[in-house]
């Protein structure tokens, strides 16, 4: 849908951020200073589970350089019977997961922090703290926590009226499966298993905070929401929102992981205890031990079809891994697994499972990819026992618009099916393979997200333009963003600032997640434009004495709406913009809105892999990303997004892996050890973007950022089944896994 | 960080005697593994001798029938260089193949081999070829030279000035990528030449070693069918958690057959 005559929607606009970070300019929240500023330092927990019986300070306290001791007393205790929820947080769990408060529940869990002169010697004084700990019994893995007679995390969670590591459930349901069941022809039941993953920004978390005598909070930090970080640390120290200002820092990466604070509450504890600004800067370490990753799982999945292809029933049930507190990704796994398919009858599960590791954080899709890996990797063995082309199985029941999915919506315009088509049509799916290559496909679903967007626009004395809006931008918001306001008025975009504003300079907007900011922000910047429009229409009215409605706004101009109006010369931005003063006064205008109509974003992919049988490695050798993404503001962010996904895919299903050790500790808590892929690992990723406008928003835009790491493990694990004839049903498919599998096979 | 001396000699003799003085000083050279050590207060060594300013340490040449690089010489200046290309083509890609571009920019080969880093390419090479270590006071073998894991017969205070290869009828080299760090999972360096036949295996044990049932089995047949069926044992192999011993110990056959069909 690359209108002509978009002069700027759709081009490939060079991005705002581009310079600043290819030059090392960016400011990053571990660059910000101040003056008097010390440094602060967490104490984390030796172990995986242990009731904190006493915390002695004094030793860390008389150290000289010492400024400030907190601990979890320093932190407001929501009592765990009552829900606190922000968001898709819970505060019961968040002033826990900050600072151990009854218990350490993992190993790197914070139990105390210090702010000193140096980070020596808050290191040092980190070791002058005396915990004493009653250490208990530990379970990492989830089939170890839901055993009868597993460890017990916390007394207050019940399942099924006894003491339980199942901190919840959800359940979604259509028609009868029983029933659906019957009625099929085939039906394929596997059960499968995903490891955590880390969300790996390149940037670890970090903040400087600065505690005024009079309780003004100030907080320079990384996340993907500065309004969140308000909130939270508003609710974690009792200091009211309007006292705290976040200023959100250029970001290096969140995934999700930055949707939550670690270090925040406790900084501006000891900020405002010892009077000096303090900054906190994690450790990769820290970031691999404490922070995310993503929940591992287990899940079965059952699907039944008609000869003809027809798929009539589904059942999904989906363990996942909370981490300490409760809160995984269920509903992700749950809701997107069947989301993408026309199936009358569906059953699907969700279990949230706490164990002794770090609480898990939002993962690009949160729990989309797990419930997909388990559903696509069934479809294939349906396609093949139906004798179906594993795409035409997808093509026949997918879902359009009319069709209710098992997780609530009634579909409205949809571009699922195009996706499927287009990647039937493409020349890769007939593509040749090579010896020992095999081809997979796999399909994926995201709900999406609307939410609270504000955005201020702005024309300058001299007839330029800024925008300003309230998310970090991690996708490209911005060059977006700069896009649509410079079609709007007409002007070119290098005439258009974008910003990020802080908690002070721009209204409430909630966090960058959900592949929410575009869609949202766009609304909104879409009608402060409009309104600006519709104030410059009315100064050149004023100007020439006419009505309003008799001038209309083209090219960046205002001009008399018809021969009736008048004969006037043009009145350009900047004509405007220089007589403002004299015509009404500066303008600009703001729109604030809760936006709705984030409609779901589809994908369809198709993987090429090449196994090297005697070291077990597979790689992937071509890659091609079909995706609706609505509208592609700008192409060049759209794919970057699909390629970012599918890479973050291929690890996930390759080679990462959280590994523990025999003390509950993490074994691979750094980049040497944790299998992350780099370039050299993958191949070009191919991408087409199809372009089926979403009706409920200005441009089309439907989101694009997680949709794509949805089907990479599905398609990966296909592509490996038809390179070696042998399916696997665990990630990752790491070399020495892949290669006793095919030596079992051998024997 | 903690305070430590420096110094710059610009001579062997001056780097050997900033060194005997002190038996707590070390050499540094690219600093690559040094100062990662230093920061992890895995050493902390009083003062840090910069190898840096010495000519003698540096070039490349080949002098007869054998290559003699100089202990400087960068990991990139080796796979560059015209000499190593045209005599001992698999050690220049095995340098090649060292790290990435900033890796091989700065690490130097001295510091590689003093620091016998298990999962290390050179060390391969230097046993694989039969190589002599040339120190400031001695001559080493490469069979004697490699003594365990991240120690060597280096002894204190002694410099490694330049190691001297023998050029090979054939030589190759394969080796798989530790996935998460990218040094050897295991490797395998093959030649045959003035040396006999030789196989080094890195990667895979505490310390590089030789395939002594290999380098037999190639003295009779010099083919990658030769070593295909020759086990390793897993006894006393690395095991972590990207492979366990066993899968070492498979990864030794497939690496040797490799590096022999890489020789030619
Ligand atoms: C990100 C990264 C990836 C890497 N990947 C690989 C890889 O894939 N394969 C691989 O083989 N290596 C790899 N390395 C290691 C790299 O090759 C190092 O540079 C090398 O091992 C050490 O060389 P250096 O010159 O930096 O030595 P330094 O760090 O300066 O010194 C290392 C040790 O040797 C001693 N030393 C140095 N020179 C001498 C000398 N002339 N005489 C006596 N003692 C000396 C020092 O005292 C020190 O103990 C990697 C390193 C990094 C940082």
């Amino acid at each position: 849908m690359n209108v002509v005559s978009n002069k700027w929607i759709g081009q490939r606009t060079i991005r705002p951020d581009g310079a600043d970070k290819v030059t090392g300019r960016a400011a990053y929240a571990a660059d910000a200073t101040m003056p008097g500023m010390i440094w602060g330092k967490i104490l984390r927990s030796p172990h995986p589970h242990a009731r904190i019986r006493s915390i002695d300070t004094s030793k860390a306290e008389a150290l000289p350089g010492v400024k400030a001791v907190v601990t979890a007393k320093d932190i407001v205790d929501f009592p765990v019977d009552t829900p606190v929820p922000l968001g898709i947080q819970d505060m019961r769990w968040m002033c826990r997961n900050v600072m151990a408060r009854e218990k350490a529940l993992f190993h790197g869990h914070p139990v105390a922090a210090v702010a000193a002169t140096t980070e020596e010697i808050a290191a040092e004084a980190c070791r002058l703290i005396e915990v004493d700990y009653e250490v208990l019994p530990w379970v990492i893995e989830i089939e170890d926590a839901i055993r009868p007679d597993a460890p017990i995390l916390h007394d207050f969670l019940r399942f099924e009226g006894r003491p339980s590591n199942i901190a919840g459930k959800l359940e979604h349901r259509l028609g009868d499966v029983e029933a659906g069941f019957a009625e099929a022809d085939v039906v394929i039941e596997r059960s499968f298993a995903t490891r955590p993953v880390h969300q790996g920004y390149i940037e670890p978390h970090a903040c400087l905070v600065s505690v005024a005598p009079d309780g003004k909070t100030t907080i320079w930090s990384s996340s993907q929401g500065q309004f969140m970080v308000r909130a939270m640390t508003s609710l974690l120290t009792g200091i009211p929102q309007s006292d705290i200002r976040a200023i959100p820092a250029e970001i290096g990466g969140g995934f999700g992981g930055k949707t939550i604070i670690y270090l925040e509450p406790v900084a501006v504890m000891l900020s405002k205890k010892s009077g000096r600004p303090v900054k906190m800067v994690m450790t990769r370490e820290e970031v691999m031990r404490a922070t995310g990753p993503t929940s591992a799982s287990r899940s079965t999945v059952k699907i039944g079809a008609r000869r003809d292809g027809r798929i009539v029933a589904a059942q999904g049930t989906f363990y996942l891994q909370a981490g300490a507190l409760p809160g995984s990704p269920i509903r992700g796994a749950a809701g997107c697994a069947f989301a993408p398919y026309d199936i009358p009858n569906v059953h699907s599960v969700g279990y949230d499972v706490v164990s002794n590791r770090s609480k898990v954080a939002a993962y690009r899709a949160p729990g989309a990819p797990i419930g997909a890996y388990a559903v696509e990797c069934v479809l294939d063995e349906l396609a093949e026992a139906l004798g179906m082309d594993p795409l035409e199985l997808r093509l026949k029941n997918a879902a359009r618009q009319g069709t209710k999915a098992a997780h609530g919506p009634v579909y409205p315009r949809i571009g699922f099916a195009e996706t499927i088509e287009a990647a039937l049509a493409h020349p890769h799916y007939k593509a040749p393979l090579g010896k020992r290559q095999g081809r997979g496909v796999a399909c994926g679903f995201w709900f999406n997200a609307g939410g609270e967007s504000s955005a201020q626009v702005n024309v300058t004395e001299d007839g330029n333009v800024v925008v300003t809006t309230g998310h970090p931008d991690i996708g490209g918001s911005r060059a977006s963003i700069a896009n649509i306001t410079a079609e709007l008025l007409g002007i070119d975009y290098r005439r258009v600032s974008v910003l990020i504003g802080d908690t002070a300079t721009i209204g409430y907007s909630n966090l960058t997640g959900g592949s929410r900011v575009l869609f949202a922000s766009a609304t909104v910047v879409t009608q402060s434009v409009e309104k600006v429009i519709t104030q410059l229409r009315e100064r050149a009215a004023k100007i020439w004495g006419i009505d309003p409605d008799a001038v209309k706004w083209e090219d960046g101009q205002a001009l008399p709406a018809g021969d009736n109006a008048g004969r006037f010369p043009p009145l350009t931005l900047k004509q405007l913009a220089a007589k403002a003063s004299e015509t009404g006064g500066p303008i600009g205008a703001g729109v604030q809105l809760n936006t709705t109509g984030a409609e779901g974003g589809f994908a369809t992919h198709i993987c090429d892999v090449e196994v090297d049988p005697e070291l077990g490695i597979v790689r992937v050798v071509r890659y091609t990303a079909f995706q609706d993404a609505g509208r592609a503001i700008h192409p060049g962010y759209v794919e970057g997004q699909m390629q970012g996904g599918v890479a973050q895919g291929i690890g996930w299903a390759l080679s990462e892996e959280y590994v523990y050790d025999r003390q509950g500790r993490v074994d691979n808590a750094s980049f040497l050890d944790y299998r992350m892929p780099v370039c050299s690992d993958l191949p070009m990723i191919d991408t087409v973007i199809i372009e089926v406008p979403n009706p409920k928003h200005p441009q089309g835009v439907r989101g694009v950022g997680e949709v794509p790491i949805v089907p990479p493990l599905a398609a990966i694990s296909n592509a490996v089944y038809n390179a070696l004839g042998r399916r696997f049903y665990s990630l990752p498919m790491s070399p020495p896994k892949v290669l006793a599998t095919l030596e079992g096979a051998a024997a | 960080m903690y305070e430590f001396a420096y110094h710059k000699p610009s001579s062997v003799a001056d780097a050997v005697k900033l060194l005997s003085a002190d038996p707590e000083a070390r050499p540094i050279a690219g600093g690559h593994t040094l100062l990662p050590a230093l920061k992890h207060r895995l050493a902390r060594p009083t003062a840090l001798v910069d190898l840096s300013g010495i000519a003698e340490l540096r070039g490349i040449r080949r002098e007869g029938d054998k290559v003699v690089i100089g202990a400087l010489a960068r990991h990139a200046e080796v796979a560059n260089s015209d000499a190593v290309k045209g005599a001992i083509p698999a050690l220049a890609r095995l340098a090649g193949t060292i790290g990435d571009v900033q890796v091989r920019n700065r690490g130097t080969l001295g510091g590689s081999v003093a620091n016998n880093d298990p999962a290390a390419d050179y060390p391969a090479a230097v046993l694989g070829l039969g190589a002599t270590v040339v120190t400031d006071r001695r001559r080493i073998a490469a069979d004697d030279f490699f003594t365990g894991m991240f120690s060597t017969a280096l002894e204190p205070g002694e410099l490694l000035v330049a190691i001297e290869f023998p050029i090979p009828e054939k030589a190759g080299y394969a080796k798989m990528k530790n996935p998460a760090s990218r040094y050897v999972m295991t490797g395998a360096f093959v030649s045959r030449g003035p040396q006999g036949v030789r196989v080094a295996i890195n990667g895979a044990g505490p310390c590089v070693f030789r395939q002594r049932e290999m380098e037999a089995a190639l003295a009779a047949n010099w083919s990658p069918d030769a070593v295909a069926n020759i086990r390793q044992s897993p006894d006393g192999l690395n095991s972590d958690i990207h492979g366990s011993a066993e899968y070492r110990a498979h990864l030794v056959t497939v690496m040797a057959k490799r590096a022999v069909a890489d020789a030619g």
